[in-house]
């Protein structure tokens, strides 16, 4: 690895860092360093602070850090499947598609009595996210036009959210704000039996993407470019959109719709590191969402405490103007 | 050896086809240039080349593989292509580019060995890019980013690279440079490169082969750049107004038709294989009436083909166009008619140092062998066009080669051997002759002095003319394979047959018979058509000598003057011999003598040559027929059927019997006596006595002639002959055949043969 990636590749650990104990002493109480020492130390749970801090925010961190690290690197696999920089599980609309299918479960499950386990939200998830993703391929595959592809999946995205809302809509009252609330997204639903299936499905995630980074850096160039020097490019697709689809479904399933960071993480990342190369772009998109979500979970409770905006207010807030920055800079390049 | 070879390929997109019957194929060392206007399906024909794309129908293979059954992997390993289409990349160093085509060899997480990066910085060096190698690759310039991608493919050490217009956007020094990068990789690298451009300077530049698509999507020119690139052609193809291109190119003016010939060969293609021999007289001609007839009893339509043939021996077809005999023998075997274009040129020697070159059966003139030498690279165009009509009658051609093909001293403007061979990418059987001695050395030897691309394709070897014990021999052959690499087809035993035999130098003329009735062929320096007297063999109470020694003629009971290429000099040699004198004294005893052709002529009064057709000047002929010759510029050539008019002496009883044959001669005979008597029809002979001549050849051919022809020889000597046993000819002949496939079939492995020609055989003639 350059020493410039070594170099990002450590900031972004201090950035953690920093920002998970953040994350540990901010919130409705503030705990001090030393007391959040003697905390984390003991396990104990005694008291209401132990609790706050073991059983609240801890696990609410790990589930910033590793589904916005997944929300990063569905990203990034989604930009080099479509050889599109401002391509994200978010604007193609396979958030949607996840969101789609999670409202309908969770509405089905107050409906006959089921209780919904979190591995059956990420099932679900999942599919969703599979099928939107691809009718966006579909799409693509008709019309190689970048902007079209965008709009083709903000539509589709704009058709699952209005599914949704008519699901809500016929939903019974008691449910309808617990979907609104997960529906804006935010990691405000975290425990302990969610981050037993996140860090799992993550990692994973992360480990495929690993082993599909040989093929990305030669996809890149095109199809008929990786075919030329060997790829089998049916496989090495679906792999890419499975799990690509299986990062973004993850995220969907505990913390709703989250925008923006699968498009604007891996191109800051990109443009600090000045590399193309697919596994530091991996490992970097990773931690840098981590990083980010970290940084607006903390934005998002401790901005207008003790109300707590959703993520996704936030992510729009920062990600929204990168992206814009991105685009003109390329149109300037071109 | 390892090529690409494209078979009824036909590329397209969604199973509709722009470009059909594509037959091309790319080796090793070789560059290959598609050229064409725009728009005219180059870029599909290399995209399902290097397999990017599903061909719509046809096959591709590469080195003997499917191209569609090989892995992405197999395929890259193979294969490198650089397609057109711009390569955005963002932050990515050149070595990153070129580490691309490393992926093929690379694990499962694509991380690069030492060895990797050697071959990266390798790659880099050969195209000159090596101090570029950290640089950014999206801020290089067009021509710079062209020359790492083309490392990039070399990355990929590949055994052949396709490239779509790698020169377009460049300027004309990284044109030139590219251009030579490319040379050096097909002739240092042994690379196979099949490539389009529009700069035809550059086609012409760097292509072995040039393939042009015209804007219909056909391929209608295929060959060198020289035989491609004339003004005519290239306005056509691009649909330049004609007159315009002159002065911007220094191309030829004159259409070759050579490249437009080879195109419609390519489309459809017959299947050729060819057998060539370690010496003359190794079999090579029956082995090629072997196989044709077992071809044609497996029911493939099959054609014989020689492209040259030397001999004094020729054959006139119904059109009255003359060819080697050899073939015609072989066209009987394969059951089809022979043509010309089963051997396009035949050269009949008229003197030691010269011949008589016949093309496509007319008389091109005369040359000296050094001429011809020089003259007849021109000749593969009418070999080609020979060949392009066959294949509309024949799913599998039989080649025959001639002599040779290890004349090192004559292997450069070579048609008829492994040049040949070349012309139509046939699989070459190499016979070598046992019987003779030393067929190891023969064969091994002949290898030896082929350099690689003809050795690749001797594809099986076959001993010839074999007796004995074949587990003695077996060892021999073991080893043979194993020096050679090359398997041995077959072990034919010594077959006795009495087919035609091709040219003088057959062993017949050094043949003794001691059957009770001798007829004497006198054997003249350039004797012709003397298979004339091979319906003779067929009696046992017959035996044909040959005569060059006076002392031979007594004990014949007829002689016979045969036809001559060169009359007069062998009239000469008559004289010079003794035998003239030797002829007279013979006849004085009222014992019979027949002139045929030439042979006639001798027996007139003279010969004048005022033209100088064969070398001028008269010559005063035998004396026992009171005819004239004057030779005349004008061949005469023509099928002939009739009847004996009025045979004098002892052949009188002939008189009536029916005769097919042929004519073929340079000269008029007048008769200067009224009294003489017609032996043939028409004027064609006359007799005198003892003395018929006559120009008719094959006129013994028929059964009825043959027979009584026996009988009064036979009758004049007191003996008495059963002639019970003679078969028509013909028939005997086919039986010939028969017999000689069913030996073929048995001590060859046929099913090697088919593979080799690449049919598959079901008895049912499917190719």
């Amino acid at each position: 690895m350059k020493k410039r990636s070594t170099l990002v590749y450590l900031i972004l650990v201090i950035l953690i860092i920093i920002l998970l104990l953040a994350n540990l002493m901010t919130g409705s109480s503030d705990i001090s360093v030393s007391l959040l020492t003697d905390i984390v130390l003991s396990h104990s749970r005694q008291d209401a602070l132990g609790v706050i801090i073991w059983d609240i925010r801890i696990p609410r961190l790990i589930e910033a850090a590793f589904l916005g690290g997944a929300l990063a690197l569905s990203g990034y696999l989604l930009q080099s499947f479509f050889a599109n920089p401002i391509a994200g599980p978010y604007v193609l609309g396979i958030s949607s598609g996840a969101k789609l299918l999670v409202a309908i479960l969770m509405v089905f499950s107050y409906k006959f009595f089921f209780s919904m386990s979190s591995l059956m939200m990420v099932i679900a998830s999942f599919v969703g996210s599979c099928i939107a993703a691809l009718l966006v391929i579909i799409v693509a595959k008709k019309v190689r036009n970048m902007a079209v592809l965008i709009v083709c999946g903000v539509m589709i995205g704009y058709v699952c959210s209005a599914a949704t809302e008519l699901i809500v809509a016929f939903a019974d009252d008691s449910n309808i704000v617990n979907l609104h609330n997960w529906s804006m997204g935010s990691f405000g639903a975290a425990s302990w039996s969610n981050v037993k299936i996140i860090i799992p499905v993550v990692v994973i995630g992360m480990l495929a993407s690993f082993v599909l980074s040989k093929g990305i850096s030669v996809y890149m160039f095109g199809e008929a470019y990786a075919s030329s020097v060997g790829m089998n490019i049916k496989l090495f697709r679906l792999m890419l959109i499975l799990v690509s689809s299986l990062l973004s479904a993850i995220v969907t399933a505990f913390a709703g719709p989250i925008s923006f960071v699968g498009i604007a993480v891996p191109h800051l990342i990109r443009s600090v590191t000045k590399t193309s190369d697919v596994k530091t772009m991996i490992g970097a998109s990773f931690l840098g969402g981590a990083a980010a979500c970290l940084l607006c979970d903390l934005l998002a409770r401790c901005m207008f405490a003790p109300m707590e905006l959703s993520v996704s207010t936030i992510t729009a807030v920062f990600g929204a103007p990168i992206v814009i920055v991105m685009l003109l800079k390329r149109k300037r390049d071109q | 050896m390892s090529e690409i070879i494209t078979r009824e390929l036909s590329v397209g997109y969604d199973n509709k086809s722009i470009i059909e019957m594509i037959n091309l194929e790319i080796k090793a060392g070789k560059i290959v240039v598609l050229i064409g206007p725009n728009g005219a399906g180059k870029s599909t024909i290399l995209k399902t080349v290097a397999g990017l794309l599903e061909p719509v129908a046809g096959k591709v293979f590469v080195a003997d593989k499917e191209l569609t059954k090989l892995s992405p992997n197999a395929r890259a390993q193979s294969i490198a292509s650089m397609m057109t289409g711009r390569f955005a990349t963002e932050y990515l160093t050149v070595a990153e580019v070129v580490a691309g085509g490393r992926y093929p060899y690379t694990g499962l997480m694509g991380k690069l060995s030492d060895e990797d990066r050697k071959i990266i910085d390798e790659a880099l060096e050969t195209v000159g890019a090596l101090e570029q190698r950290d640089k950014d690759f999206a801020r290089l310039s067009d021509g710079q980013k062209q020359r790492v991608l083309l490392a990039r493919a070399i990355a990929q050490k590949p055994d052949f690279m396709i490239l779509d217009e790698p020169t377009s956007f460049l300027d004309i020094g990284y044109k030139l440079s590219f251009i030579d990068t490319l040379r050096s990789l097909a002739k240092e690298n042994n690379i196979g490169i099949l490539m389009s451009l529009h700069e035809l300077e550059m086609a012409y530049r760097v292509a072995d082969m040039v393939v042009c698509i015209n804007k219909q999507g056909t391929i209608d020119r295929i060959g060198t750049a020289k035989e491609v690139f004339n003004n005519q052609y290239i306005e056509s193809l691009f649909d330049v107004k004609p007159g315009m291109l002159k002065g911007s190119y220094r191309f030829a003016d004159t259409n070759n038709p050579a490249a437009q010939i080879r195109a419609k060969l390519a489309n459809p293609k017959a299947h050729f294989i060819m057998v060539q021999g370690t010496m003359s007289s190794a079999g090579k001609s029956l082995v090629v009436a072997g196989l044709c007839r077992i071809f044609k009893q497996d029911g493939y339509r099959v054609a014989p083909f020689k492209s040259q043939n030397m001999a004094l021996n020729s054959f006139i077809t119904e059109d009255g166009l003359e060819m080697g005999r050899a073939q015609v023998m072989q066209a009987e075997a394969a059951g089809v008619k022979p043509s010309v274009y089963m051997n396009p040129i035949l050269l009949k020697p008229t003197s030691d140092s010269g011949s008589q070159i016949i093309v496509n059966g007319k008389v091109r003139g005369n040359m000296k062998a050094r001429d011809y030498f020089e003259y007849k690279t021109e000749l593969v165009p009418d070999i080609l066009a020979a060949v392009e009509e066959l294949q509309k009658q024949a799913d599998i051609i039989v080649i025959e080669g001639a002599g040779s093909p290890a004349e090192i001293n004559l292997k450069s403007n070579d048609i008829v051997n492994m040049g040949m061979a070349a012309m139509v990418d046939a699989p070459v059987l190499l016979v070598g002759d046992i019987d003779r001695g030393g067929v190891f050395a023969q064969l091994l030897g002949t290898i030896e002095l082929l350099d690689e691309e003809e050795r690749s394709r001797v594809k099986g070897l076959i001993v010839n003319k074999f007796r004995g014990d074949k587990t003695i021999l077996d060892p021999g052959i073991d080893m043979l394979e194993e020096r050679s690499g090359i398997p041995v087809a077959g072990v034919l035993p010594y077959m006795r047959l009495q087919l035609e035999d091709e040219d003088s130098l057959s062993e017949k003329f050094d043949r003794r018979s001691d059957a009770a009735i001798k007829v004497g062929v006198i054997r003249l320096p350039h004797i012709a058509n003397f298979t004339d007297f091979d319906v003779f063999e067929q009696l046992e109470e017959i035996g044909i000598h040959y005569i060059s020694h006076i002392k031979d003629i007594e004990s014949m009971d007829l002689v016979i003057i045969p036809g001559s290429k060169n009359t007069i000099a062998d009239m000469i040699w008559l004289k010079e011999s003794g035998l003239e004198s030797a002829i007279k004294k013979y006849s004085a005893q009222g014992r019979p003598v027949i002139g045929i052709c030439g042979g006639y002529q001798m027996l007139g009064e003279k010969i004048s040559d005022p033209l100088g057709v064969e070398n001028g000047g008269e010559v005063v002929g035998l004396g026992l027929l009171p005819v004239e010759t004057v030779l005349t510029g004008e061949k005469h050539r023509s099928q002939v059927s009739g009847r004996f008019v009025k045979p004098t002496g002892i052949l009188a009883q002939m008189a009536g019997l029916a005769y097919e044959g042929y004519e073929i001669h340079m000269g008029e005979t007048r008769c200067i006596d009224s009294a003489l008597e017609a032996f043939t029809d028409s004027g064609s002979g006359y007799c005198r006595a003892n003395v018929w001549g006559s120009y008719v050849h094959g006129l013994f051919d028929s059964e009825e002639v043959i027979k009584k022809l026996a009988r009064i020889l036979a009758q004049q000597k007191g003996i008495d002959i059963k002639l019970d046993h003679v078969m028509d000819y013909r028939s005997r002949k086919e039986q010939e055949y028969d017999e000689l496939a069913a030996t073929m079939r048995e001590y060859m492995d046929m099913d090697m043969i088919y593979d080799f020609i690449g049919v598959k055989n079901d008895k049912a003639g499917t190719v």
